[in-house]
């Protein structure tokens, strides 16, 4: 994947730039938003990660000018901000999904990697397949070789988002904020005792388990 | 050259701008009071001058020279306060009360003039007296001269003209005392605001100005800068104590990662293996540090605003809905009895974000206090105010009395609750929540004691009936 890293933090960028080849991407920098406009123009990129706030053109400014543009590339807006009108700001602004600095890398690697896969999913699909669970979008139904799963809604819901991310890390942030659509950190556990309930009806009584556990990450659905 | 500080100030330059004005207006109209007497004088003078000029001619004209000559001694010896000259054609003197022609061109005809005439008074003292005259040549070649003392007259046009100077100093004194009045009023007061502004910068936060209970003004402008001082040692305070409170929750986990990373570090350096898990709990301690951060820095924002941003009407039950789902397989697997009793239809204002977090850190607390076989219920109901009020009710242990006040405050855990995860700021955040929507938060005693059980505690956050 080709990621365009906009941020006028070097060290920041660096660190970003060396966890993001290690995790199999090719990156580009820019150190702000008329850097990165050129870079945009100049290239194509899969994500572009962009910071807020930058001297001579900030991140939001960048963004609406590529999207009037109609270069359509997925943004992760990174901001040292984090109230909520500054997420709806960034959103409005042509961003695709918002980070609160500081950020745990894996949420970061999570976040730009469920952000790709996002413009695959250009026609409307009905039916999601991961290895042998299939899930009818329709009919609201999951089945997992061939047996039907009872699901609540919420749980329905959460599989979705799994299975649309499968192979790949999602957070427990992402799952409240895509699922929940909250923003917020619960003190407890409460993500994770909703996916184990998951887990359990989609893994209970098949030899292979698909809901995986990622240490220091969150989760993961393998097919 | 630095001028004295009243000289400076706004109001004396404004006086001096007005006197200024003043005192033209003023000269201009003494100017021409002046003119007016004055003048007014010498015409009166030159008129009876002519008047008497005129009737010596007409008896020259009518009996000659020696009725002239005869009418003059006659008219010099009397009361008369004209002064007479008779003179021959080459301008030799005849008869007449003075000596020769005070006029330079005896044979010009005719003329008038102002001049001097040196008379002494009754002390024998030679004095100069003002003096008018004119002079005509008669038919017959003679010349004759007719003029006035007009000291009287000039000694009123000199006292008016002294008392419009008097009148002119009198205004400039007065103006100028007026003004410096008036600055120096204005100017303490000003000055007094500009004592207490200097006294704020210089790091005095307590100084107020004074509030005189005039209602100008300045008392308005006093009460304003008071009002503001206020808010800012308030906000002021709320930071330093946040930041006495973030140094203070933040030091014991910033040594133990601090510890953490060391023993990693010397363990790594020695050969042996186990930093990895030294560095995972470093991680597990540094985001509990940021959580920390985030929490304060919510609850400083919502403060700062006053209001919450972005409020819509929705139901409350709704929320309630959400997070009684959210949280109610965590209340199973920890053994809990979880509730929620929901009443429809009501409405609030609000801002969803931060009362749904609001009711989260609730429901964190009511889980992780609540111990095993306990039971938690959520309520929302209408009070009869027709305030919205959302209550949690746990069976745990509850907060004493005397310390339920103190458990909203930044950073405070009760004892028995240090060794649970948590910032010490969920209360906290809550209360900022529900003021940032003019509503408040109470915490009372839930169901009470009930076996090993209890007596638990109840909180509500009460928001305000939608306008």
């Amino acid at each position: 994947m080709r990621i365009l890293i906009v941020e006028d933090d070097l060290e920041a960028a660096e660190v970003m730039d060396r966890g993001l080849t290690e995790a199999g991407h090719e990156c580009v920098r820019a150190p702000d938003g008329e850097d990165g406009l050129a870079a945009s123009r100049a290239g194509e990129y899969d994500v572009m990660i962009v910071d807020r706030m930058m001297p001579r053109m900030d991140g939001v400014t960048m963004i609406q000018t590529i999207r009037r543009e109609g270069d359509q590339t997925p943004v992760l807006f990174l901001s040292a901000l984090g109230e909520i009108n500054d997420r709806v700001e960034g959103l409005k602004a042509g961003g695709d999904d918002y980070l609160v600095k500081p950020y745990a890398f894996a949420e970061l690697i999570a976040r730009v990697e469920a952000l790709s896969r996002r413009r695959e999913t250009g026609s409307v699909q009905t039916m999601l397949r991961v290895g042998e669970l299939e899930m009818d979008l329709i009919g609201r139904a999951v089945h997992r070789q061939g047996k039907e799963i009872d699901l609540q809604p919420r749980e329905f819901q959460l599989l979705e988002f799994m299975m649309r991310h499968a192979g790949q890390s999602v957070t427990r942030t992402m799952l409240l904020e895509k699922v929940w659509e909250y923003h917020f950190d619960p003190q407890t556990n409460v993500i994770d005792v909703h996916i184990s309930r998951l887990r359990s009806k989609i893994d209970k009584g098949f030899d292979k388990p698909m809901l995986q556990t990622v240490r220091g990450a969150g989760y993961r659905l393998d097919p | 050259m630095r001028l004295p500080r009243l000289f400076r100030t706004t109001p004396f330059r404004l006086t001096l701008l007005f006197l200024a004005l003043f005192a033209a207006a003023a000269s201009a109209f003494l100017a021409y009071i002046y003119l007016a007497t004055a003048g007014e004088a010498t015409r009166r003078t030159d008129q009876n001058i002519t008047r008497e000029m005129r009737s010596l001619v007409a008896a020259y004209d009518r009996a000659g020279v020696d009725a002239v000559n005869q009418s003059l001694i006659e008219r010099a010896a009397s009361e008369r306060p004209f002064l007479y000259l008779l003179m021959k054609p080459d301008g030799t003197r005849i008869s007449g009360s003075i000596a020769e022609s005070p006029l330079e061109d005896v044979r010009g005809a005719p003329s008038r003039a102002s001049f001097s005439v040196t008379d002494y008074d009754a002390q024998g003292r030679l004095v100069k007296h003002p003096a008018r005259g004119f002079q005509e040549r008669l038919s017959g070649g003679e010349i004759l001269f007719v003029g006035a003392d007009v000291s009287e007259d000039q000694a009123y046009v000199v006292k008016i003209v002294r008392a419009l100077w008097g009148a002119g100093a009198l205004v400039i004194v007065l103006g100028l005392a007026g003004g410096l009045l008036v600055s120096r009023n204005v100017s303490r007061s000003m000055g007094a605001l500009n004592d207490v502004v200097a006294a704020v910068r210089n790091g005095e936060f307590g100084a107020r100005a004074t509030v005189r209970g005039t209602r100008d003004e300045f008392d308005e402008l006093s009460e304003g800068v008071n009002e503001m001082l206020d808010r800012l040692e308030r906000s002021m305070a709320g930071h330093r104590h946040a930041g006495d409170a973030i140094a203070h929750d933040l030091r014991s986990p910033l040594t133990r990662l601090r510890a953490r990373l060391e023993t990693a570090y010397l363990d790594v350096e020695a050969g042996k293996g186990n930093a990895e898990e030294a560095l995972g709990q470093a991680l597990d301690d540094t985001d509990g540090v940021l959580k920390t951060f985030g929490a304060v820095l919510s609850i400083a924002r919502l403060q700062a605003a006053g209001q919450a941003p972005d409020q819509v009407l929705f139901d409350p039950a709704d929320l309630a809905a959400d997070l009684a789902e959210l949280y109610e397989p965590t209340c199973e697997d920890k053994g809990l009895e979880f509730d929620a009793e929901l009443t429809r239809d009501l409405q609030v204002r609000g801002n969803r974000e931060f009362l749904a977090q609001a009711l989260a850190n609730l429901l964190d607390n009511a889980v992780k206090y609540t111990p095993a076989g306990g039971a938690i219920m959520l309520r929302v109901r209408r009070r009869s105010s027709g305030e919205v009020e959302y209550s949690i009710t746990d069976t745990g242990p509850g907060v004493p009395d005397e310390d339920r006040a103190r458990v909203v405050e930044r950073f405070v855990r009760l004892e028995n609750s240090r060794s649970e995860p948590g910032s010490g700021l969920g209360l906290s955040l809550v209360a900022a929540v529900a003021e940032a929507h003019g509503g408040r938060l109470e915490l009372s005693e839930g169901p009470g004691k009930v076996g090993e059980m209890g007596p638990g505690l109840r909180v509500a956050l009460i928001l305000p009936r939608p306008a």
